[in-house]
């Protein structure tokens, strides 16, 4: 019965990207050698592997700006995004106001929207004659700059679509904490910012570390996004993939980029695996 | 808001960072703390609405302008003309018919594939359950892009590119997890001595499964189900990569428009593109906020 989704994970996955590995060290056979007749710039290994595919792609100043650009906003992504998350979550785990339903009910919002159309809308929002460029000539600050079409932009379009998955999580986790365990901690004398450090936060990790881990691997393999509100260079590596594959007929470059794409993601899936991993542990034991 | 009522936490603070089980407000009259604590509650409402809503509406109200000049806050001249345009153009109708014949076969096919694995591994303990499980997380550790690309690359051998075949794999590779960690978790959380009893006053394997945990399962399922065909229906960049130029759904048709219609027609396209999502999804919201989502996030 747990046959059929493993298999097609293994055929649709794990074949192509076994094959693209072996693509990207210039074997042209096999599973390849339909994409080979009419690939450009090809770098084919006579006998054993290459890495001239790599030396070409990492020598390349446009790709090495857009990788930074990629670890840029990522991180910057994801910091965001988990505090937020937090803030939400505690906000609305200790406070039981009509303000704080308003926020949760506010945060989950992108849940509803589809991604095209968040981003498109969150370009024209912050467009040269967006809605904030309007709001700043009206108080004033004509030289407000422009953010439609720039990493910010990006960095904006990411938080967007990633608060919903990091507020519902956070929430969920900081419910399991029960009430009895905060109100110990707040009786025996512990600050708010304590009992969040010390029962709060250690109770919390996984669900952080899910935040973290979900919004980062799908910021790297993101292209609506930077596509639709980012600037043509240096723009995230999903898009100069994309343009490799499809526009420049360089397939080989663009699974080269794909590769170190899935090396930055495989740290990050890493640390996702060993928490749950930690975690399951340390329940088998207590429960 | 927490950092804020950070020392004075025994005289007015707990009145609004307080427990909401734990201590009563009524009847207390406002301090200046408080009323600060609800000033700083509605700033935050402000700002979040204008950074979460704002771009919606923004993009909304231009599917209804004629005219709209900056700088000012709304059109100057209101019209429908774009609706029109937009619905007698075949291209932009086409697109809709196939975001609608893809969604439904993605959604059964991922159900098919990965429902019986869900009770499998929720209610068998074989040997490499664990493994196989994590495993399956091998399609949401792959950023997406990256792996359509190496996807699109094999498609070239298999036939695939190009095809309807091709697009129901690429759009059902993300959806595989939902289908079956959101279900698994559902299964898990029935008791097994519900099934028990029922098999005790005599009910067959079969009958105990449709009567007894699949309607107890089916709130779970059913938010797979609507996340499974909003994913698909709403998947844009490994369709755009493996469907062009045969197959072009109404989210990857999105990318043609920005770039080549009027600013007016492309917003009256997202708000019909935004209906199924909004409709389907306020569907599943209450089970999404009740936790479906995030249990199904945490392996066991």
């Amino acid at each position: 019965m747990v046959l059929p989704p493993v298999a097609v994970v293994a055929v649709f996955i794990g074949f192509p990207v076994g094959a693209a590995i072996a693509y990207t060290l210039g074997k042209t056979g096999g599973p390849n050698s339909t994409v080979a007749l009419f690939a450009q710039r090809q770098h084919v290994a006579k006998h054993g592997v290459t890495f001239a595919a790599y030396r070409e792609v990492l020598g390349n100043a446009h790709v090495r700006g857009d990788l930074w650009a990629t670890v840029w906003v990522t991180l910057v992504t994801i910091a965001v995004v988990v505090l937020l998350s937090w803030t939400i979550g505690l906000y609305v785990r200790l406070s039981d106001t009509r303000i704080a339903r308003t926020v949760s009910a506010l945060s989950v919002v992108p849940l509803f929207i589809p991604v095209v159309i968040a981003s498109y809308a969150i370009l024209t929002f912050y467009a040269a004659q967006g809605f904030i460029k309007t709001l700043a000539y009206h108080v004033g600050w004509h030289s407000f700059p422009t953010l439609g079409y720039t990493l910010w932009a990006v960095v904006i379009g990411e938080i967007w679509v990633n608060v919903p998955f990091g507020v519902l999580m956070m929430t969920s986790g900081l419910n399991s904490v029960p009430n009895a365990l905060i109100e110990a901690a707040r009786d025996s004398g512990a600050s708010l910012p304590r009992t969040v450090r010390s029962v709060l936060l250690p109770m919390n990790v996984i669900p952080t570390v899910i935040v973290a881990t979900f919004t980062g691997i799908y910021v790297l393999g993101s292209f609506t996004v930077p596509y639709l509100t980012g600037p043509s260079a240096p723009n995230l590596m999903g898009v100069s993939m994309a343009q490799f594959f499809s526009s420049f007929n360089q397939p080989q470059q663009a699974e080269v980029m794909a590769m170190i794409v899935f090396a930055l993601a495989a740290g990050i899936g890493t640390i996702y695996v060993w928490a749950n991993m930690r975690a399951a542990k340390r329940s088998s034991v207590t429960s | 808001m927490s950092a804020v009522d950070g020392q004075g936490v025994a005289l007015g603070g707990l009145e609004h960072a307080g427990l909401p089980v734990a201590r009563a407000r009524r009847g207390r009259r406002p301090t200046v703390r408080s009323v600060t604590l609800r000033a700083l509650g509605v700033f935050v409402v402000v700002v979040l609405l204008l950074f979460m809503i704002g771009p919606i509406l923004w993009l909304a109200l231009r599917a209804f302008s004629g005219l709209w000049q900056y700088p000012q806050f709304l059109p100057s001249h209101w019209t429908l003309k774009w609706w029109s345009s937009v619905f007698a153009d075949r291209s932009l109708g086409h697109s809709i018919q196939l975001s609608f014949e893809f969604a439904p076969v993605v959604t059964f096919a991922s159900a098919a594939i990965c429902l019986p694995a869900a009770y499998a591994f929720s209610r068998f303990n074989f040997p490499g359950r664990r493994v196989l499980l994590v495993s399956l997380f091998a399609t949401n550790a792959f950023p997406k892009i990256g792996l359509y690309i190496s996807m699109a690359g094999v498609f070239y051998s298999l036939n695939l590119m190009g095809t309807f075949l091709g697009v129901v794999i690429v759009q059902l590779i993300g959806t595989i997890v939902f289908m079956t960690w959101i279900p698994t978790a559902a299964f898990s959380a029935i008791p097994r001595s519900l099934e028990e009893a029922a098999r005790d006053v005599g009910a067959g394997p079969l009958r105990v499964f449709f009567r007894v945990t699949f309607p107890l399962a089916a709130p779970g399922i059913f938010v797979a189900m609507i996340l499974t065909f909003l994913a698909s229906f709403d998947e844009a960049q490994g369709t755009f990569l493996v469907g062009i130029p045969n197959y072009i759904t109404m989210p990857t048709e999105m990318y043609t428009l920005v770039l080549n219609y009027p600013e007016q027609a492309a917003a009256v396209f997202s708000i019909l593109l935004a209906i199924p999502s909004v409709i389907l999804m306020s569907l599943a919201r209450k089970h999404v906020m009740g936790g479906k989502l995030a249990e199904g996030f945490q392996i066991r």
